[in-house]
């Protein structure tokens, strides 16, 4: 026996959903050929097939682009505090990929790891995510070469599977999920069957071995000659995390904002004194490789990169993470 | 026309004219075509010529990491052969250092491009070696349908466009795709890096966006050559092309003015004339 | 001045320090009353306004903008007012585009000699924008949340 949800009953839910206050996002088509997360504002929006994956990501949802930390205000001498509101709406992410949750638990750690961050804390309890196993993958997908699938469960409250063109089978992973479904699906004997993903592209142990003593390789060099330094990759992907604080006021106050940054940027590791340790873009380059691939798994014990292809799709001279990697450690 | 290139690049790296030749090459995984840097003759099969050779190379004749790989050849199609010729006004190139081989072009992209659509140099203007005959020629430069994008929006109603761009804005993360892709974009320390004071909000809101893209945009006055890398960049797919395109119908309109056509016209923004009409001042 | 309507527009008037500051001044001199709320910001000379002076101001919550400088001829530093009369004729149709209200974007050629001038234009502009209302449209995007 296996748990329904029938295409018909999809929309009401997430209206009722929406009714109750709830925040929900999903997959909207914002172009002809542009699929992105976003906030719905209603269930029409929600895209769930046409489409290999959105071209962002969700981690918005537990890590916004722009989130108040705190305000300040300059009453003489003193300066007050005032505490930003943490979030309180619950949030639904529905028909995010594999690939998309799989990087929840990478921020979890990093999130938690010297301090705990309140902010991303909230939001992550706040947040259930039911994915969609993949129909489709393109060149730019390789969740397989780091140990991930079309159906995988990290990160996932409940999976959906599609098990025809419009109903799918619903697996409850967590708490969090059974009591989302609860009262919406229906008992049915149908069995959703996840695709195979992509052929392997590359080889982890090849990599590691590079890594380990690669960090002089003039391949570096080579691979980020047409490298733009924007954040394109950073941004949609779904782990990178890097953030800068900034404050944004005048004269009588202001707030503390965090905003994401991105390694990729020439300015990123600049230095007031002048110095910059990343000067080049193969440098900048080389360290996001090394920081998903051997600085964060060495640390937590995992990959910091889930295969989603986000950096190579957005990157507008091509790059990302796959192409660079088959360069230097291909499958035999 | 693939073959010609090649043979080009060969000649020109074999016989010492330059050590780098900047061109299109295919990417490994799919069918994009990327910008590839050839330093070794036997390295030229790796060029391409075909409708997604989409990249205005023009970009990476300012990047220290080519420059240090010697003198250059350099891909251009018609409209990037236009920055090119921005970069040498405002003294940002040699061009008697560069060679720049003109590739004809018919169109970028399935289906064709906006800016392809009103294309009058499909053969890429002093170029030092052009390969291959674009099928149109370059017709007569005339103002008709250029425009076209841009009168269209201004016809909505205020309320319309204003709605317009707070949607689209509110997609825009500051990724800086559009800056960092744009060959007019060369500034060491870009303005909304500046934080003493900060002049422009970093901060991935609609009032930081709307100050981003209209500083991004008004920096380009009179400077954008319309290579729509900024539209193609764009990860969240913002037409920043109708930005551009305002202000380059309010080069033309007022000064007969196109970026990068003329290698005898003044740049506008830098320059003024007792004539500039003023209905508008009090 | 006028109390009549509650609505009191917040006017930011840029102005060269050669012309038109002298010019208001004149008119405060002169006693000619002119809307209170208009704060007046002093530059050299127009040819240093840079196009974000304007959005900022419109960030920072006010209703219209003034621009205004030397006549054309008349500059201190001969030229400054001409590249600022370039500048703007560029930026308006950028500003058209993205629908920021123009008409809340005023110019001026005010020399020090134009008290009267002065006083005419700012009240005009309150007037104007009065019946504008406030510039709702920019403070919505300026308190927008980023969480769309």
């Amino acid at each position: 026996m296996s748990e329904l949800l029938s295409g018909t009953a999809i929309r009401p839910w997430i209206e009722r959903l929406l009714a109750d206050g709830k925040r929900v996002a999903g997959p909207q088509r914002v172009h002809e050929d542009l699929v992105q997360y976003a906030w719905l504002t209603s269930a029409d929006q929600l895209a769930l097939d046409g489409f290999v994956r959105p071209s962002n990501s969700i981690k918005e949802v537990v890590f916004p682009r722009h989130e108040q930390l705190y305000g300040y205000q300059f009453k003489g001498k003193r300066i007050e505090l005032l505490p930003a509101e943490l979030p309180t709406k619950e949030q639904i992410v529905i028909g995010a990929r594999p690939c998309d949750a799989a990087a929840l638990p990478a921020l979890d750690g990093v999130f938690n790891w010297d301090t705990q961050d309140e902010f991303y804390n909230r939001r992550r309890e706040l947040t259930t995510v039911v994915t969609l196993a993949c129909g489709a993958y393109d060149a730019h997908c390789f969740c397989t070469s780091v140990g991930l699938g079309p159906g995988d469960v990290r990160g996932s409250d409940a999976l959906l599977i599609a098990v025809d063109d419009e109903n799918y089978e619903v697996r409850c992973l967590t708490d969090k999920g059974r009591r989302l479904f609860a009262g919406v699906t229906t008992e049915s004997s149908a069995v959703g069957r996840v695709m195979e993903g992509p052929p392997v592209q590359f080889d982890l142990d090849k990599l590691g071995a590079f890594l380990a003593g690669g960090y002089d390789n003039p391949a570096w060099q080579a691979a980020a000659m047409r490298c733009l330094g924007c954040a394109a990759c950073a941004y949609t992907c779904p782990t990178c995390h890097c953030f800068d604080i900034v404050d944004e006021g005048g004269p009588s106050g202001g707030t503390r904002v965090r905003n994401w940054d991105a390694c990729q940027f020439s300015m990123f590791t600049a230095h007031a004194s002048g110095h910059n340790p990343r000067g080049n873009q193969g440098q900048r380059q080389r360290q996001r490789i090394y920081h998903k691939f051997q600085i964060y798994p060495e640390k937590f014990g995992a990959l910091l990169c889930t295969g989603c292809g986000n950096c190579t799709r957005n990157c507008p001279a091509g790059l990302g993470v796959l192409p660079i990697l088959k360069t230097i450690a291909p499958t035999p | 026309m693939q073959e010609e290139l090649r043979q080009t690049c060969r000649r020109l790296l074999t016989d010492g004219t330059v050590q780098v030749v900047i061109g299109y090459g295919q990417a490994a995984a799919d069918d994009r075509v990327v910008p590839v840097f050839i330093t070794r003759p036997e390295d030229a099969d790796q060029l391409v010529w075909n409708d997604r050779c989409f990249a205005n190379l023009a970009k990476y004749l300012l990047r220290k990491e080519v420059a240090a790989l010697g003198r250059a050849a350099i891909c251009v199609k018609g409209c990037d052969q236009r920055a090119l010729l921005v970069l040498e006004q405002e003294s940002q190139i040699d061009r008697s250092q560069l060679t720049v081989i003109g590739l004809a072009c018919d169109g970028v992209g399935e289906p064709r491009q906006a800016k392809c659509q009103s294309c009058d140099v499909h053969t890429p203007r002093q170029a030092d070696i052009t390969v291959g005959q674009a099928s149109a020629g370059n017709p007569p430069a005339t103002a008709d349908g250029r425009y076209a994008e841009i009168e269209a929006f201004l016809k909505k109603t205020p309320a319309e466009r204003m709605a317009y761009w707070k949607a689209e804005l509110s997609r825009c993360v500051k990724c800086y795709a559009c800056r960092q892709v744009c060959p007019m974009c060369y500034c060491r320390q870009c303005i909304v890096d500046k934080n003493r004071p900060v002049v422009i909000s970093t901060s991935a809101t609609l009032k930081g966006n709307f100050a981003w893209q209209i500083t991004r945009a008004f920096h380009l006055a009179g400077r954008c050559v319309g290579c729509d890398e900024c539209t193609r960049a764009c990860p969240a797919g913002i037409d920043l092309r109708l930005l551009n395109l305002s202000l380059a119908k309010a080069a033309e309109e007022n000064f007969s003015f196109r970026a990068g056509m003329d290698p005898a016209a003044d740049p506008i923004i830098g320059a003024y004339s007792q004539q500039d009409h003023e209905e508008f001042i009090r | 001045m006028s109390d009549s309507n509650d609505f009191q527009p917040k006017i930011i008037a840029y102005v060269c320090n050669w012309c038109t500051y002298l010019g208001a001044d004149l008119a405060g001199t002169n006693r000619l009353e002119y809307p209170a709320s208009v704060r007046i910001v002093r530059l050299p000379c127009t040819g240093r306004i840079d196009f974000n002076l304007i959005v900022k101001a419109f960030e920072t919550g006010a209703d219209a903008v003034l621009v205004s400088g030397c006549h054309p001829g008349d500059c201190h530093y001969t030229a400054g007012n001409y590249h600022a009369r370039r500048r703007w004729m560029l930026f308006r149709p950028l500003l058209e585009a993205l629908e920021i209200d123009t008409r809340r974007i005023h110019f001026s050629w005010i020399s020090a000699a134009e008290g009267k001038k002065w006083q005419q234009v700012i009240t005009e502009i309150a007037d104007k924008t009065r019946e504008l209302g406030p510039y709702s449209d920019y403070r919505e995007i300026c308190q927008a949340e980023s969480e769309k």
